[in-house]
């Protein structure tokens, strides 16, 4: 046991009504990569949150190097070498890279910033990780990825022993994850103890030494990565067996008719020039890279943006898009990738959420039939198993994974028959994922049709009937199910017209 | 204690907020009279019923907008100028009274349309667009009247029925109905707000209005539907003003905005949008109008009012915030 970095013994937490840690056990050795894996709600963050300051534990003890500790504000986890890269992260966008890194330590000269020496000490700490950034360079110039990377650099420059990475690579290409790899790798090296959390599994495989499962804010168990499979990781994480293989022929039929045709689009930069068409009943997949303009093009399609050129016809006829409006009317729904920004009205109920944009099917004369509402929000809570106390509950309540089936409800309500799903399953949990799934799969059996977006190229593969790829703005690749690889879907990714 | 007390079914009914605002307002009222024995007479708590009346209008259009996440720094100086176009109208051009009576509210609505225009459709932060209103208000007020004030008829003068708007005389007792009026006009305001789409769509724009866009709604049209109600009651709260005032003077007018905001914000409308009260916003305005008679009744200063009305909002916006925090 003398390697322990880090032993938490005994966690217990208990939040009004819910306990969220039921006397949890996670130790960490020096210099090893350890991957905390469970479903939205298992526990993780709230783990992690108390061994960085962020909250106080009920009961049980942290010992770290050896001494029992106690962290009541995240300034004395950061003393004492324990740091945390956030999800989202937490970068002033005017301040250069240096400004960011030093920020409310930056060096002093008199009664000013010593703003050479900040430099010097930015610098010095890319050269160690390897990273080419330039220290003066504005934060708002920087991909996502590189900024993850001042993150990365700043943790370090607290002298850090232990790192927590909240799903790192979330936000990040397949590039800048090799690179976030490698930078990782020789972290581990120098001794650093890592935590990797992170929902998926094959980044888990490639780069961690052991995985500790929780399951509703229990300690299920530990493993060593090398010697268990994805299938025993994920019946820990679930309790039953799930995964499933990639889709290997279309459902769709050849002839089956065309619902959607989108003809030489373009909008600013970021789309240009993308034509394809939609069939009923079928996913049609979209693959890329981050900023490859799928997100772009489907806000284009929708009417969300301004588009430059192209026409849209729906089964056959030309249509004029230039709202959400008009798009709605069409038929068309959008579940954006970010639900809590673009899908839903947080602070209002699943109810309100759920009628919003059919708001005009309850009128009564000129007032809202309640009864009528609570009714239709009801079915779809209990269709889509949306888990949640009531439909007059809170949607910011809610987990990821059933405010995602909220956004779906309202589309459903309003019977569109195109659905764009952007990014479906990004910060959904493992079980929850598979539902979206199936939800999926059941829509287009109803003869509905799907525009599905992903960065995930597992989801791609077992979801989509055919799949574009899509690389700087431009569609770069069409492929057949029945054709499709990792391979090919990469290359023409990645492939510059 | 407190906790046990808010678990009630009945506090939670009718809300904690409103319990502590008539709590206040009966503290108000003891402190008054304690200093002033005339505090509680009649003829009092009719002045203060005149002042609660025009600002309440005020306040309850307000409270549309600032539940869309906007706010509206023009209504004082449109109700003023409002105020001023009808009884210019009515006094030296010897127009019909209830023209002029229409004429003021359509002043109002028209100030209304230009701010929700400039806001919800060319996209101008309201606290300009409303900033500038507030100027042209004052601006078109004085122009039109050539800088002189007007002053409406008294009731027993020829045209001076519509001052039985505020208050009427029934078997020798002054009956306030201006009061009922506004009762009135807020519970078909809270109807609009809580029981229709209109309402429905001005709380979720309020709280997240791309989100509400992206569901295929017009919130262009709905966000300025907010400011033209609000533009609207500013026209009606001038008629209740002249009611109770008489005189109207160019180039102000600013004051009541700040007494208006205030009584959303003291009732419990989030100046982040999304969540609003109209029984808050009636209570703030009659705190408002208490505190300015009671400062009045013990012969200070309206300065006085200011600073307490003040310290009043920043209280009331920490129990807001405070009470979010610690539900979070």
């Amino acid at each position: 046991m003398d390697d322990m970095i880090l032993t938490m013994k005994g966690i217990d937490k208990q939040f009004p009504g819910v306990h969220a840690l039921d006397h949890v056990d996670f130790n960490m050795k020096k210099g090893e990569v350890h991957a905390l894996m469970g479903e939205n709600g298992a526990g993780k963050s709230t783990l992690m949150k108390i061994l960085t300051g962020i909250y106080t534990k009920d009961e049980g003890e942290i010992i770290f190097e050896g001494q029992p500790r106690s962290f009541s504000t995240p300034k004395e986890a950061q003393d004492a070498g324990i740091v945390i890269v956030h999800q989202e992260l937490n970068m002033i966008n005017h301040l250069t890279v240096a400004q960011n890194i030093f920020i409310g330590r930056e060096p002093r000269k008199g009664m000013g910033i010593d703003d050479a020496k900040m430099m010097q000490e930015a610098q010095k700490l890319f050269d160690m990780l390897g990273i080419p950034i330039n220290p003066q360079e504005s934060m708002r110039n920087l991909t996502v990825g590189k900024q993850q990377m001042c993150e990365i650099a700043k943790a370090i420059s607290f002298d850090a022993k232990l790192i927590v990475f909240d799903e790192p690579t979330a936000a990040l290409t397949e590039t800048e994850i090799v690179q976030l790899f490698k930078i990782i790798k020789d972290l581990r090296n120098r001794g650093i103890a890592i935590v990797y959390i992170s929902h998926r599994m094959d980044e888990i495989k490639v780069i961690t030494d052991r995985i500790t499962v929780m399951r509703d804010g229990a300690y299920v168990g530990t493993l060593i990565t090398s010697e268990c499979t994805k299938d025993d990781i994920i019946k820990m994480m679930v309790g039953r067996t799930i995964f499933e293989e990639p889709k290997s022929k279309s459902a769709v039929e050849d002839n089956a008719p065309v619902v959607l045709k989108v003809d030489h689009l373009s909008a600013g930069r970021r789309v240009q020039d993308v034509s394809f068409e939609l069939k009923r009943g079928e996913i049609l997949g979209f693959s890329g890279l981050m900023g490859a303009g799928r997100t772009e093009m489907a806000r284009a399609l929708f009417g969300a943006d301004i588009k430059d050129s192209g026409d849209i016809y729906i089964h056959g006829n030309k249509v004029e898009i230039n709202s959400p409006e008009d798009a709605v009317k069409y038929g068309i729904g959008y579940l954006s990738e970010d639900r809590k920004q673009f899908g839903l009205v947080l602070a209002k109920s699943v109810l309100e959420n759920t009628t919003l944009p059919t708001l005009e099917k309850f009128k009564n004369g000129h007032f809202l039939n309640r009864t009528k509402e609570k009714d239709v929000a009801k079915k779809y809570v209990d269709e889509l198993k949306t888990k949640t106390p009531n439909v007059d509950e809170i949607v910011n309540n809610l987990s990821g994974g059933n405010q995602q089936k909220v956004v779906i409800a309202k589309w459903l309500a309003r019977d569109c028959e195109i659905l764009i799903f952007d990014e479906p399953t990004r910060g959904i949990d493992v079980g929850a994922k598979n539902e979206i799934y199936h939800l999926m799969n059941e829509l287009v059996k109803q003869g509905k049709s799907i525009i599905m977006i992903s960065s995930e190229m597992t989801e791609i593969l077992r979801m989509s009937d055919r799949i574009v790829v899509m690389c700087e703005g431009k569609k770069t690749g069409e492929i057949k199910i029945e054709e499709a690889t990792q391979e090919k879907i990469m290359s023409a990714a990645t492939q510059k017209s | 204690m407190m906790k046990k007390l808010k678990e009630y079914p009945f506090v939670r009914k009718i809300g904690w907020n409103r319990i502590i605002l008539v709590g206040v307002i009966i503290l108000m009222y003891l402190i008054f009279a304690l200093v002033n024995s005339t505090f509680l007479s009649y003829s009092r708590v009719l002045s203060t019923l005149n002042y609660v009346c025009f600002l309440g209008f005020l306040a309850l259009g307000v409270t549309f907008v600032i539940a869309t996440g906007g706010i509206d720094f023009s209504i004082g100086p449109v109700m003023f100028c409002a105020a001023l176009i009808s009884g210019h109208l009515l006094t030296k051009s010897n127009f019909p009274i209830i023209i002029c009576l229409v004429v003021a509210v359509l002043v109002g609505m028209i100030f209304g349309v230009l701010n929700g225009l400039l806001v919800a459709y060319i996209g101008i932060p309201p606290f300009i667009s409303s900033m500038a209103g507030m100027m042209a208000a004052k601006g078109v007020g004085s122009v039109f009247t050539k800088t002189q004030s007007v002053s409406w008829p008294q009731v027993t003068e020829i045209n001076g029925w519509f001052r039985n708007l505020i208050s009427t005389r029934i078997g020798g007792i002054q009956f306030p109905t201006g009061l009922i009026l506004l009762l009135l006009t807020a519970v078909i305001c809270a109807v609009i707000l809580h029981k229709t789409q209109v309402g429905r769509y001005i709380l979720c724009l309020g709280s997240n209005k791309e989100a509400v866009r992206l569901s295929g709604i017009n919130v262009k049209k709905w966000e300025m539907l907010a400011y033209v109600v609000c533009g609207t009651l500013a026209g009606v709260a001038a008629i209740f003003y002249v009611c109770a005032y008489t005189t109207v003077q160019p180039g102000l007018g600013d004051t009541f905005n700040n007494d208006a905001i205030a009584s959303c914000v003291m009732g419990g409308t989030s100046m982040t949008g999304g969540i609003a009260s109209i029984s808050g916003t009636i209570l703030g305005t009659i705190i408002i109008a208490v505190l300015q008679e009671g400062i009045m009744a013990m012969g200070l200063q309206k300065d006085y009012q200011y600073m307490l009305t003040g310290v009043i909002v920043v209280v009331a916006v920490y129990l807001d915030v405070k009470s979010k925090t610690s539900k979070n």
